[in-house]
C-alpha cells in the first residue's frame, strides 16, 4: 500500500556537522544519512565539509575519505570501486547510482547520500537486500535442461543466441533498479521488480535453456510480473546501461504471443 | 516517472468526471424538472471550471495510453526513444486540448 510518510522511527534528524581541517582548499558539504540500529535514536543527516583535493574524483573516494579521516563509524558497502560488484549502490543527490562510477564533479550543489530507497536499513548506507536476493533466486536464475549435453563438449550457443543475453547478463544485481521502482516500493512483497525480472528474461531467451514454459508460466501472475507499469525509472537509472524495461515487455510480449 | 505520475492522476480525475456524466445521463432519465435542474448546475461556472479540467485530463490520459500500447508492442523502450516520446505526448496532449476545447465552446466548425 502506497505511503507517504516515513514511519516515525525512520524520520530523518538534524545531524552533527564536521567542518573541514584547517588549509582545505576546495571544500564540498557532504551530507550523508546516518542510521545505527543499537543507538535507539533516529536517523540523522550528518554533514562532513570535505576537502576534494584529499582524495580520488569518485563519490565512493569521498566516503572513503571521510571513513579514513573524520568518522569510521561510517558505514557502507563497498568492493571492486570499478562498477562491477555492485555493492556501492546507493541514492546520491536523488538518483540511485554506484558511488564508485559518480564523479563528484558531475553533480550540483551539496553532494546528499542516502541509502537505496524503501528498503531496510541495516546501518547507515547498508540497506537489507535479503528479499530482494530471494527474489533473484525465485526466478531460477540457472540453466534448466531436459536433453542430456552433448557427449563430448559444451551446450554450444551460436553469436546471435549469445548477443540476445549478452545485455541482460551483465547485471551486476547492485538494486538500483528495483529500488527506484514506486511498483516495487508498494508491492515488493509480491511484485518481483525490474532485477529480478531481467534474470528470468535472460534465461527465458537463453538458447540452451529448455525450461521456458515453467519460467513463463512462474511469471504469470497478477503481481509478479504485471505490477510493471512502464514507468521506466529502472531503465533509467540502471548503472550498467541495461534496460529491464524493455525486458519486462518482452516477457509480457510472449505471454501474449503463446497463448495466441 | 513524470508522465506515469500524470497518467494515473488524470485517470483518476477521469473517473470523477464519468460520476458527473453519470448525474447528468439520470437527470436526463428522470423528467423535465430533472433536466431542467441539471442543465442549471452543470452551466454553473465552477462546472465549466471542472470541464476544462476534464479536457486537460482526457487529452492527456489518451496520448499517454496510446504511448503505452506502442510500449506494450516492445516498441519504443531505449531510454532516448522514451524520453523523445514524453516530450512528443506532452505536445500531442496540448494540441489535442486546444482542438477540444476550440470546438466545444469556441464555436470553432459549428457556426451559432
Amino acid at each position: 500500500m502506497a505511503e507517504f510518510r516515513l514511519p516515525r522511527n525512520s524520520r530523518i534528524a538534524r545531524g552533527v556537522t564536521h567542518a573541514a581541517a584547517a588549509g582545505a582548499t576546495q571544500v564540498r558539504a557532504v551530507r550523508i544519512y546516518r542510521f545505527n540500529p543499537d543507538s535507539g535514536e533516529n536517523p540523522r543527516l550528518d554533514t562532513f565539509e570535505l576537502d576534494t583535493k584529499s582524495c580520488g574524483p569518485m563519490v565512493l573516494d569521498a566516503l572513503i575519505q571521510i571513513k579514513a579521516a573524520t568518522d569510521s563509524s561510517l558505514t557502507f558497502r563497498r568492493s571492486c570501486r570499478e562498477g562491477i560488484c555492485g555493492s556501492c549502490a546507493m541514492n546520491i543527490n536523488g538518483v540511485n547510482r554506484l558511488a564508485c562510477t559518480t564523479p563528484m564533479q558531475e553533480l550540483q550543489g551539496d553532494i546528499r547520500i542516502y541509502p537505496l530507497p524503501h528498503m531496510p536499513v541495516v546501518k547507515d548506507l547498508v540497506p537489507d537486500l535479503t528479499h530482494f536476493y530471494a527474489q533473484y533466486a525465485a526466478v531460477k536464475p540457472w540453466l534448466q535442461t531436459r536433453t542430456p549435453a552433448p557427449p563430448d563438449r559444451e551446450r554450444l550457443q551460436s553469436k546471435e543466441e549469445q548477443e540476445k543475453i549478452d545485455r541482460p547478463a551483465a547485471c551486476i544485481l547492485c538494486a538500483c533498479c528495483s529500488t527506484a521502482c514506486p511498483s516495487y516500493w508498494w508491492n515488493s512483497e509480491r511484485y518481483l521488480g525490474p532485477a529480478a525480472l531481467l534474470a528470468a528474461y535472460r534465461w527465458i531467451i537463453d538458447s540452451r535453456d529448455e525450461a521456458t514454459g515453467e519460467r513463463l508460466d512462474e511469471l504469470e501472475d497478477p503481481f509478479r510480473l504485471y505490477r510493471c507499469h512502464t514507468i521506466m525509472n529502472c531503465t533509467d537509472v540502471c548503472p550498467k546501461d541495461l534496460n529491464p524495461a524493455r525486458a519486462i515487455a518482452e516477457i509480457k510480449k510472449m505471454l501474449v504471443e503463446r497463448t495466441s | 516517472m513524470v508522465t506515469s505520475i500524470l497518467n494515473r492522476f488524470t485517470g483518476a480525475g477521469l473517473s470523477v468526471g464519468l460520476l458527473l456524466m453519470v448525474y447528468w445521463l439520470t437527470a436526463v432519465a428522470g423528467g423535465p424538472v430533472a433536466q431542467a435542474r441539471a442543465a442549471r448546475i452543470l452551466s454553473l461556472p465552477v462546472a465549466k471550471l471542472f470541464y476544462v479540467g476534464l479536457v486537460i485530463a482526457f487529452s492527456y490520459h489518451l496520448i499517454a495510453g496510446i504511448r503505452h500500447l506502442v510500449w506494450d508492442t516492445g516498441r519504443g523502450l531505449e531510454k532516448s526513444q522514451a524520453r523523445r516520446s514524453a516530450w512528443w505526448v506532452a505536445a500531442a496532449s496540448v494540441a489535442l486540448m486546444l482542438v477540444i476545447i476550440y470546438c466545444a465552446w469556441l464555436g470553432g466548425g459549428h457556426p451559432r
